[in-house]
């Protein structure tokens, strides 16, 4: 049985109070020009080189939630859970052809969220309000899974036995906590954070990758366990639990799903507020030949779910829990490594939860002041008070998050997720494709939008397998393939957008004011706010020296 | 709304250039998007089936061309100079913030 273990928590509480001390703290780090302006509090500035870049965009994209679910798929099921190590591959050739536009277009017209590029660039309010209610809508349930993430490891060390209040006050803590910090310091605080959360990931897989294995017999072994089990049939289905190689009939299913989160993942508000945050064009570029490095880890971390299969203490208590794959990361902590060790490793996941939904709040903040607030309800609103609405806005998505997670049983946040990545990859055409072309129509963008949203929802509801009714998987067989439903409701949405662009442009129905210029797409201004100070049409290379 | 931004200096790249950075980039995106290629448990190595061992491979292999690519498309002007020196193209101070 799971009992408390002391050290473990008391390791845990220690790197906890460490990274709240740093999060209120970070309001005095490197303070920008005008403190009142949104870019300082939702964008730490607009000012983080390659270095901060790197350990934000990091802490942000590869969140606790997958260090926790993507194991327990490939200790559940095998070879199919590694799709997430095929995604997080191919992303970052993307990020590098679709990146730096992205970025200029931003800067150059002082844009702070998805949302206003899309209204700015169709000009289209109706389009620009899609983007940011798919964009907020994909993100609560994505914060509620961080809290998901945090529950296995309280569970693991022993809290969050008891019943009611008490068993949900250490989840609640520490939100109130990020909540209070994030409030206070903006993007800065999950930008310093990031730096403990990943020396903390770094250390514990780089440990348990050199250790784990000898004790269980070596990777041969480890293999083999798993290949054992996977190939073992499940009473509940009669089908085998997984394969330890995808299968033919699972490649096409495991190819789309990897190009459809790859997809979703670039117009994921928090991994564009990462983008945003950079402080110059290249930085981007760099970014995506140094960012494979979380790659690798989170392929080890994927390993990690082989490594508990062979521990059977891991599988008893797996099963003794309610048969939750999400427990088997921590408890292989537990069971593999000294308690004040396994403190350092669950800290890991609970700091990498914080970050992720620290930065997610601040995304979905930027696109409500911005897109929401500002083209509804006030349009003249100051900067000043830009920034107050998104600070409370931020702490409106964390409380409903933490409802999210307290009140709605686990399954009903991962569907929620699960359709979260289907919403947000109909934002594409909009976000994406508009970066290189404004031939679609606004109102056909908006069309497409909404058809893709309502067959996309109705697909995944319909799925159902023998243990769920609906939700089962996100995946439905077109034309005799067994594909993502995002990537055919993708497909869906850029038709319906092509055919309507021309029947509106036939029939003479309006176009949008773009109020972006091909130089924006291209731009790299100066990054240092004194720049415009200085005069600098074209700096001197004294200028340049000077920085 | 902020002035139109003037236009920018872009780096005007070679064909040979675009070419090499297109194949690069496809290479990698289709290295784990052809999965019957790597859906396969031969050959092994250090215990590990081909199909884990070649993704873990995959991701600095990645890495490598991206950087590869990085360096192509960077603006002829900044080669040598200190990596932090983006700034100097298409210059607009009116554009930073609105």
């Amino acid at each position: 049985m799971i009992h408390f273990n002391a050290v473990t928590f008391t390791v845990l509480i220690a790197a906890f109070a460490l990274v709240t001390y740093i999060g209120f703290a970070s309001v005095r780090w490197r303070p920008g020009g005008d403190l009142t302006h949104l870019n300082e509090w939702g964008l730490g500035g607009r000012g983080f080189g390659t270095f901060v870049s790197w350990f934000l965009l990091g802490g942000d994209i590869y969140t606790a939630y997958t260090f926790i679910a993507v194991p327990a798929l490939v200790y559940a099921t095998g070879a199919a859970g590694f799709y997430a190590l095929s995604y997080t591959i191919m992303v970052f050739p993307i990020v590098f052809i679709f990146g730096p536009r992205l970025w200029s277009v931003a800067r150059a017209r002082g844009y702070v969220s998805p949302g206003e590029f899309a209204r700015g660039r169709f000009g289209s309010q109706g389009l620009g309000l899609a983007v940011a209610a798919t964009g907020i809508l994909a993100t609560m349930p994505y914060i509620a899974l961080q809290l998901v993430g945090i529950q296995s490891v309280l569970t693991v060390i022993g809290l969050g036995q008891g019943n009611g209040i008490l068993r949900d006050l250490p989840l609640i803590i520490a939100f109130a906590a990020v909540a209070a910090y994030t409030y206070i310091s903006g993007l800065r605080a999950p930008a310093l954070i990031a730096f403990v959360k990943d020396t903390l990931i770094y250390v514990t897989v780089i440990v348990a990758i050199l250790y784990i294995p000898g004790r269980l017999g070596g990777w041969s072994h480890v293999f083999g366990v798993a290949q054992n089990h996977l190939s073992s049939v499940n009473p509940k289905t009669g089908k085998p639990f997984g394969s330890i190689v995808v299968l033919p009939a699972g490649e096409w299913a495991y190819a789309s799903l990897a190009l459809g989160s790859a997809l979703a993942l670039f117009v994921y508000p928090h991994a564009v507020t990462g983008v945003y945050a950079a402080k110059r064009r290249d930085v981007i570029r760099k970014q995506a030949a140094m960012l494979p490095a979380y790659t690798l880890v989170l392929g080890l971390i994927a390993l990690f779910g082989y490594l508990a299969r062979a521990v059977p203490a891991v599988n008893a208590e797996v099963k003794a829990n309610g048969n939750n794959p999400q427990l088997s990361v921590p408890l292989l902590f537990a069971h593999m490594f000294p308690s004040w060790f396994a403190g350092v490793a669950d800290a890991a996941i609970v700091i990498g939860a914080l970050v992720p939904a620290a930065v997610m709040s601040i995304a979905a903040a930027n696109l409500f002041t911005r897109t929401i607030y500002k083209e509804l309800i006030r349009p003249y609103a100051s900067s000043a008070e830009e920034t107050r609405v998104a600070k409370i806005a931020s702490l409106v998505m964390k409380v409903g998050a933490l409802g999210f997670a307290l009140e709605l049983n686990k399954t009903f946040s991962i569907n929620l997720q699960l359709l979260g990545g289907i919403w947000v990859l109909q934002t594409f055409p909009a976000v994406v494709i508009g970066l290189y072309t404004r031939w679609f129509h606004r109102y056909a963008l908006c069309l497409g939008w909404a058809v893709a949203m309502v067959y996309g929802t109705i697909a995944a509801y319909r799925n159902s397998s023998s243990v769920q009714s609906h939700f089962a998987t996100s995946s439905t067989s077109v034309f005799g393939h067994i594909t993502y439903i995002a990537i055919v409701a993708l497909i869906l949405n850029v038709a319906v957008s092509a055919v309507f662009t021309v029947i509106f442009r036939l029939t003479g129905v309006q176009d949008g004011y773009d109020e972006t210029r091909p130089a924006d797409y291209v731009a790299d201004p100066e990054p240092a706010p004194s720049a415009s100070a200085r005069g600098a049409r074209a700096p001197s290379r004294d200028s340049l020296r000077a920085r | 709304m902020a002035p139109p931004a003037p236009p920018a200096k872009r780096a005007v790249h070679r064909p040979a250039t675009v070419t090499a950075v297109a194949v690069m980039l496809s290479v990698s995106i289709m290295g784990s998007l052809w999965v019957p290629f790597f859906a396969r448990t031969q050959p092994e190595l250090a215990g590990f089936p081909f199909f884990y061992w070649y993704q873990l491979i995959l991701v600095p292999a990645t890495s490598v061309l991206c950087w590869i690519c990085y360096l192509l498309l960077r603006p002829k002007r900044q080669r040598g100079a200190p990596s932090r020196g983006a700034g100097p193209q298409g210059t607009t101070p009116q554009g930073v913030r609105r």
